[in-house]
């Protein structure tokens, strides 16, 4: 066993006892500055992760004579590393998110950070395990990180409320989840994820192991927000603060999900089947309900909600090339290539979206504080607006490739069942509706003035935004832009990280 | 003894915890019914280590303790909104929770 192995999270975690050790010695204006801090030292974990991976290396090779990128339960490859980047980048976005949202939260900031630096390294395991223990233990560290970040304002009722009704919906999911893995232990004999690849000694044996495997599938669907397993969803996001929002909609999901790529990759043929039909059926209720649930929002926080689980659901639609039988025609890194670009997107396109909201003025987050945006502040509208269309899949911008990618891969696997071709029926349909309500946030933003009756469009000052966070927003806004037009160097990238699916 | 005592024992626990979190009101009768939950997996554990092929290898038990864990780590959170939530609601009656909802 290899300590250099585990240096990310050992950093991730030591920043955030640090912060909680200075916090001590911190007068109280002094705090913000622990957020910029925080956000600094995350900032140089990623460059050295993204410039010098052969740091970790080099330190196996001093202590061991070869690298080492293996450990019981722990895999560090190139799909590990792009989630951990991934991953960082979010934390970073929304630690200085959460700076600027200071006034807001009214309490005790050094823990907020610190907080979200153990969810950070819960999310960061999690990208890396090859064990039900690591899934277990990474997954528990991100959602208890969460139950307390949601009910973080203490003083608002509905933070609070967010708070226990997430703490009680994730807590009967965590415990499905883990009678699940007790099922396929029991099945295999083993905690390894290898160990679904093998054939189990009797015909009990594999009932058991195929209930433990739906099981463990919805207690991961809860963390993704798939159907069934979405009520909590519309709830905790509106009532939770909004950096924490944003890093439910974008960690904890991508935690979901790279975790159930690794799981699905080790699945054996038969096994394939059944979690292929499953995932189909998922997937669809997932697109057809969040998109038609978006419909009638009049919240932001909840609108963005619903709209994660449409997304959700069409991350499924990625999942499912996963399932292909080996040696079909899209192969699994077709749509784990698919699901990684959209993710990225996805990334850029919430925490552009959620650093706007926390510019805004207006507890309630109605539609009805975009109004007259345009004229308040051309920044914030302008790059709301690019984000808004990416999130609902018009060319030129980043979320159009990854929608694409998805469709075309879930295309492609289910071709062969011409019965099954409903689920692109509704796929589209989602894309369609999302359209709707996407645009009714453009619509409150430029053509919106006079829906709410005590502050007309137009009167209202200007807003200041502080220059760290109008060059984040630029730049965020470029990204989506950049990437949408020139994808070929994010996607080259990203066929390292799925040479793993090949 | 055999295993399907065991099994049939920890499925009636997962169903009277099921019908627990799904049915009372009171937040912390619903963090007693999460806590059996947890207890029918762990003994889940327990049993397939006990009977399985190599009870050597430590496995089971090892999974019992990180679950048990967690699961205290989380009904200390649990707790802890619990008091919080009764300083601003005076009430620990999960109906009454309800400023959250669809328009």
């Amino acid at each position: 066993m290899n300590v250099m192995l585990y240096s990310m999270e050992i950093a991730m975690v030591l920043s955030g006892l640090g912060i909680l050790m200075l916090d001590l010695g911190t007068p109280a204006r002094g705090k913000r500055d622990l957020g910029y801090l925080a956000a600094f030292l995350m900032s140089l974990l990623l460059l050295q992760s993204v410039f010098m991976p052969e740091v970790q290396d080099g330190f196996s090779l001093l202590s061991s004579g070869h690298s080492i990128t293996e450990g019981p339960g722990y895999k560090l490859d190139a799909f590990a590393r792009y989630f951990k980047h991934l991953f960082l980048l979010a934390a970073i976005l929304v630690l200085l998110m959460a700076v600027d949202f200071a006034g807001t939260l009214r309490a005790r900031l050094a823990e907020f950070f610190a907080l979200v630096l153990f969810a950070l390294t819960g999310m960061s395991a999690a990208a890396s395990a090859t064990n039900f223990i690591t899934l277990f233990v990474s997954i528990e560290l991100i959602t208890v990180s969460f139950y307390v970040l949601t009910s973080f304002q203490r003083g608002q009722m509905r933070s609070l409320e967010a708070g226990v009704k997430y703490l009680i919906l994730g807590a009967a999911a965590s415990a499905v989840l883990v009678y699940g893995i007790a099922l396929v232990y029991g099945a295999t004999g083993s905690m390894e994820f290898a160990a679904l690849g093998k054939a189990c000694p009797s015909a009990e044996h594999d009932h058991l192991l195929r209930l433990g495997l739906l099981l463990v599938i919805a207690g991961l669907g809860f963390k993704i927000a798939a159907f069934p397993f979405q009520i909590w969803v519309p709830d905790v996001y509106q009532g939770a603060p909004a950096p924490v929002t944003a890093f439910l909609a974008v960690g904890s999901k991508a935690a979901g999900f790279a975790l159930l790529m690794r799981l699905c990759h080790h699945l054996r043929p038969d096994l394939r089947e059944l979690t292929l039909t499953v995932l189909a059926a998922l997937a669809g209720a997932t697109i057809l309900y969040g998109s038609l649930c978006a419909l009638r929002q009049r919240n932001l926080k909840r609108l963005f909600g619903y709209a994660g689980i449409a997304s959700a659901g069409y991350l499924l639609l990625g999942l499912l090339a996963l399932n292909a039988q080996p040696g079909a025609s899209p192969s699994g890194a077709q749509g784990c290539h698919a699901m990684m670009f959209y993710l990225a997107g996805y990334l850029i396109a919430v925490m552009a979206a959620f650093t706007v909201l926390c510019h805004l003025d207006g507890e309630d987050e109605d539609l009805s504080v975009l109004a007259g945006l345009h004229a308040r502040s051309p920044l914030l509208a302008t790059v709301l607006t690019l984000s808004v269309v990416s999130m609902a899949g018009l060319p030129p911008l980043m979320g159009f490739l990854g929608k694409f990618l998805l469709l075309q891969s879930a295309f492609e696997v289910l071709s062969p069942h011409p019965a099954q071709l409903w689920l692109m029926v509704v796929a589209l349909g989602g894309v369609v509706i999302s359209l709707y309500y996407y645009f009714g946030i453009l619509r409150a933003i430029y053509w919106g003035g006079g829906i709410s009756p005590g502050r007309p469009a137009g009167e209202s000052e200007a807003i200041t935004v502080p220059p760290l966070a109008r060059l984040l927003l630029i730049a965020c806004g470029l990204i989506l832009l950049w990437v949408g037009i020139f994808p070929q160097a994010l996607l080259e990238w990203l066929g390292d990280a799925v040479a793993l699916f090949r | 003894m055999t295993l399907n005592h065991y099994l049939v024992l920890s499925a009636i626990l997962l169903g009277i915890g099921l019908l627990g979190v799904l049915t009372r009101r009171n937040i912390i009768v619903v963090l007693f019914s999460i806590e059996i939950l947890f207890n029918a997996a762990n003994l889940n554990f327990i049993a397939f280590w006990r009977f399985g092929p190599n009870p050597e290898a430590l496995m089971g038990p090892m999974f019992a303790l990180f679950a048990i864990a967690v699961a205290a780590a989380e009904v200390a959170v649990g707790l802890a909104l619990v008091i919080a939530v009764y300083r601003h609601f005076k009430t620990v009656d999960l109906e009454k929770l309800d400023t959250l909802r669809e328009p």
